[in-house]
This record gives structure tokens, C-alpha cells and sequence, in this order.
């Protein structure tokens, strides 16, 4: 037993994380066939204003 | 050398204060996991982001390493951030774990403890936090993340902003199967709620048995990070439904736009004279006037009891990039116990602003809310606000105030216990705590303005 685990991870959920990432790689897929679908069609939506991104991804500033 | 009582949970090390510096202390457990960090690089890139606060190493022995982080101002807890506020931190957290998992590193926890407010932007703390990523490990702090994070912005986008204060009366985040019990039956059909919670919680009760080896259990790095991500996308396109006490508040004031500037006038005019730094704008809505006090202040606290409102001052100041104001949702009849064990892991709001020692406070707007709807006598809102600092800047609406009237009237036959609500009665009352510097009344207004200074000694 690694004494580092101070919390209870949960046996389940480690377990869990198989499926829900199988059903994240479909959703992930579906979000991109959408956009893309929408890209062909100009639908294509701005991020908003006041989204993560736009304020806390420090990548274009750093080198 | 004082141990911080928060900081008891993680063997890997602790922060103590030390003459008013906060400190971190590692033990030997983590020197591999800390050293492997430093030496790649993780920290030094997080710190460029602006993600992690940044530390310098003050000394480095075989007991153990110190290392000094920037320091904190105030530290507002997960209980107290508006809608958006809580969302980033959340963003935040799984960006870091995404951005550590491409540099084989992991976050062993996701607390929304471990992430405040600092420069007007959320930042995550908890250096010891990072540990090497072992290969097809699965995320152990994803029911954490959920616990804290993801179920409490579930509800609160539901069914409104008291569900963000949950990890209040919860400090371990909630129980994924109340989440579940409280979400509507169609949320099942949702396959990221549905992961992340409906199947997640099913997981609470399941004991460990002989046959479930750790090493059976894997996940592959890339399925990781398109489940991080997906949450992630699922999280950045939540947004709250709520409409604000006040937002439109400024539209519908009981008074001109002249005599709205001349109150702004007079505010800048007398915080320059008491050469206020640090401020806290107590019942400041969404920072309307602690932002004309930017000029002179170093650091202004904004707190109101509207979500919302919060909400807006946080997002304005992102937008304008900003750094100074700290906006913090708070509700002055019930401010922010002090919780956790021996009642002395998170602090009170009072103790906290008490701490931050802001050289002036200001209430506007609020005396009669508090006096009126929350029936505090004037000797105890004086009493509290002398506690917090050495100037006070307060509005006082009277009687005729069309405000003060609509409250008075909502009174019904209790309207006589409010007698009592004068101007002169609360200049006396405030008398007895402070000195009173200089009054003026708002033109065009029912309101007059207050400086005073404590009494000291």
C-alpha cells in the first residue's frame, strides 16, 4: 500500500475510468464531426468572452 | 514556527508561518517526486502560465527542503466564488492534470481547497500536489474532482448559487450519490454526466476484495486525457441560469446620474484623504465604486451577498485585466464560519479580512438592509464594522428614501419596533466606536455619507 494515498481514491471509480473514458472517445468524436459539419456550413461559434481560454491559457504568450 | 491547521492531510510536506511569512516545509517522502518535478521543468512552465503559484527554494537539507511560495493576500475558499469564479478553478484543475499528464506527471488530488484566487485570477496551490504519472494509472483524484468540483456545479446550475457554497457544510465535497439523487431523471442519458456521476457514485459502496489488484486496473495515458478533455469541454459550457437581485441594480437607483457621480465624487475624494491602500467595499455589488478607487488602492475586497453580482465584477475584471479587486461572495448576516477540524482549517470571513488589515471599509447602500431586513441594531453593526478597520465610509438612507420606505412599508404592523431608524439615532450609535471625521449629504438624494475613524485603545 502506497502510504502517499492520503485520500480513499475510491476502487470503483478507478475501475469506472475505463468506461467513462470509452464513452468520452465517443463523445470527444461526435463534438468533432459536429464542428466539422458546422465548419463546411460557416455555423462555426466564437468562444465566449468570458471563457477559460480566452483569459487563463497563458500558450500564446510564452514562448 | 506555527503549522498552518489546514495543512495535515499530505505526509509529503506542510505550510507553517513564521513572522507573517507563509512557508512550505517538504519531507524526505516527496524529495524524489519534488526534485523529479523541478528538474524536468513541470513547475517552471506552470509558473509561466500562470497556473501554479510560483515558490524559490530557500534551503535544502537531508530532513528537509523549505520552500518559500509567493504570498497570498487573501485567500477566498471555494464556498465563497461566484458561478464563473468556480468553474475556472475547475477548468483549471483539469487543464493543469491534462497539461502534467502530456509531461508524465499527475495531480495525486483535486481539491477545490487547493485552488484560490490571487491577481484577479484563479491559481492552484498546492505545490505537493504533483507526482510522477505512472504508466496506465488511472486518475485516482477524479471522484475527488467530481466530489468537489464537477457535482456542486451541476446543482448549482440547476437549481441556483447556494449549491456552490456546499463544500461549507461538505469540506470533503459532496456525496456523488446525492448529486445523482438530486440531478433530473434525464441527466442519465447525458453520457458525461451519467459517467462522472451516476456511474461514479455507484462505485461508493463497492468494498475492496482479494482478486481486485491494483495492477489490474489500467488506463491508458491518451484515454486519460480524451476523458479529462471531455470533461473539461462539458464544464467550459456550463453557465448559470440566474438573474441577479442586482445586476440591473444601477439601472433602477432611486436617484439622478448627477447625484450617482457626486457620490462617486465624494467617495474617491475622501479615500484619497485618508490615504486608504487597501480597501474592503462591504455590500459592493459588482465593484462599481471600489473600481473608481483604483487610483490609490493597492487591493480592494468586493463582497455582496449576490452571487451574480460577484459573478460580474469577476468576469469585468477579467476582461479588463485588472489585478487588484478581490471579489468574494459573502452574506454579511451570515458570513463564512471558521470550519474544518477544531474548527480552524478555513477561516471566518471576519477573521480573515481582519488579518488582511484593510486600512478603510465601505458600506454604501447596506445600513439599512442590515438595520431594516436583518434587524441589527446600530450598536452592533458599528461595533462589527470597527472591527475590521480603522476608517468607515457609510451611507445612511433616511426615512424618506424611497428604498428605506418600500422596506418600512413591507414592515406592516411592525413598522413602529423601526422608529427608532433615523439619521441621528445612528449617528449616535456609530459615535460611541468612532470619531466622527465629516457628513455630507448626496444631492438630489435622501442619503448622506459618513466618514468616520475608530476609536483607538
Amino acid at each position: 500500500m502506497n502510504y502517499l494515498l492520503y485520500f480513499d481514491p475510491g476502487l470503483g471509480a478507478m475501475i469506472a475510468q475505463a468506461a467513462i473514458a470509452a464513452l468520452a472517445g465517443f463523445v470527444l468524436f461526435y463534438k468533432t464531426v459536429v464542428a466539422t459539419v458546422k465548419g463546411w456550413l460557416g455555423l462555426r461559434k466564437a468562444k465566449k468572452e468570458s471563457s477559460f481560454d480566452n483569459s487563463y491559457d497563458q500558450n500564446s504568450d510564452t514562448k | 514556527m506555527r503549522r498552518h491547521p489546514s495543512s495535515y492531510r499530505d505526509p509529503s510536506g506542510f505550510v507553517y508561518q513564521e513572522n507573517g511569512i507563509f512557508y512550505r516545509q517538504i519531507n524526505p517522502v516527496y524529495f524524489k517526486e519534488y526534485k523529479a518535478a523541478t528538474s524536468s521543468g513541470v513547475y517552471q512552465k506552470l509558473f509561466d502560465k500562470k497556473w501554479l503559484i510560483p515558490h524559490e527554494e530557500l534551503r535544502s537539507d537531508e530532513e528537509k527542503i523549505i520552500i518559500l511560495p509567493e504570498q497570498l493576500d487573501f485567500v477566498t475558499y471555494p464556498y465563497e466564488w461566484s458561478f464563473n469564479q468556480y468553474k475556472h478553478a475547475a477548468q483549471l484543475t483539469l487543464r493543469i492534470q491534462i497539461f502534467l499528464l502530456e509531461n508524465n506527471f499527475s495531480l495525486k488530488d483535486a481539491s477545490a481547497f487547493n485552488v484560490t484566487f490571487h491577481k484577479g485570477k484563479a491559481v492552484f496551490i498546492d505545490t505537493l500536489s504533483i507526482e510522477k504519472y505512472k504508466e496506465n494509472n488511472p486518475w485516482r483524484a477524479l471522484k475527488q474532482f467530481n466530489e468537489h468540483f464537477f457535482g456542486p456545479l451541476l446543482l448549482a446550475q440547476k437549481y441556483g448559487g447556494s449549491f456552490l457554497k456546499t463544500l461549507q457544510h461538505s469540506i470533503n465535497g459532496i456525496d456523488l450519490s446525492e448529486v445523482k439523487r438530486q440531478l433530473p431523471f434525464t441527466s442519465r442519458f447525458h453520457p458525461i454526466i451519467y459517467s462522472h456521476i451516476h456511474l461514479l457514485s455507484k462505485s461508493d459502496g463497492k468494498k475492496p476484495t482479494e482478486n481486485n489488484d491494483e495492477k489490474k486496473i489500467s488506463l491508458s495515458k491518451i484515454s486519460q486525457i480524451k476523458m479529462l478533455q471531455a470533461l473539461e469541454q462539458h464544464i467550459d459550457a456550463m453557465a448559470s441560469k440566474e438573474n441577479t437581485e442586482w445586476s440591473s441594480y444601477y439601472n433602477q437607483i432611486n436617484y439622478q446620474e448627477a447625484s450617482f457621480q457626486n457620490k462617486k465624487k465624494l467617495i474617491k475624494l475622501w479615500c484619497a484623504e485618508v490615504e486608504a491602500t487597501k480597501i474592503i467595499d462591504l455590500g459592493g455589488n459588482d465593484g462599481t465604486f471600489a473600481k473608481e478607487l483604483l487610483n490609490q488602492a493597492s487591493q480592494i475586497i468586493i463582497s455582496d451577498i449576490d452571487q451574480p453580482a460577484i459573478d460580474q465584477c469577476y468576469l469585468n475584471q477579467l476582461k479588463s485585466k485588472e489585478q487588484r479587486l478581490i471579489p468574494i461572495v459573502c452574506d454579511l448576516m451570515q458570513p463564512s464560519p471558521s470550519i474544518g477540524f477544531q474548527n480552524s482549517e478555513r477561516d471566518s470571513f471576519t477573521s480573515r479580512v481582519i488579518s488582511f488589515q484593510p486600512d478603510l471599509s465601505m458600506a454604501l447602500a447596506l445600513i439599512h438592509h442590515i438595520t431594516l431586513t436583518g434587524n441589527v441594531p446600530f450598536e452592533m453593526s458599528a461595533s462589527y464594522f470597527s472591527k475590521l478597520s480603522q476608517y468607515l465610509i457609510i451611507e445612511f438612507p433616511d426615512r424618506d428614501d424611497s428604498w428605506v420606505k418600500f422596506i418600512l412599508d413591507s414592515k406592516r404592523d411592525a413598522r413602529h419596533l423601526f422608529d427608532d431608524y433615523s439619521i441621528s439615532a445612528f449617528a449616535k450609535a456609530y459615535q460611541q466606536h468612532f470619531k466622527l471625521i465629516k457628513s455630507e449629504k448626496i444631492e438630489g438624494t435622501e442619503r448622506t455619507l459618513f466618514l468616520f475613524k475608530r476609536h483607538e485603545g
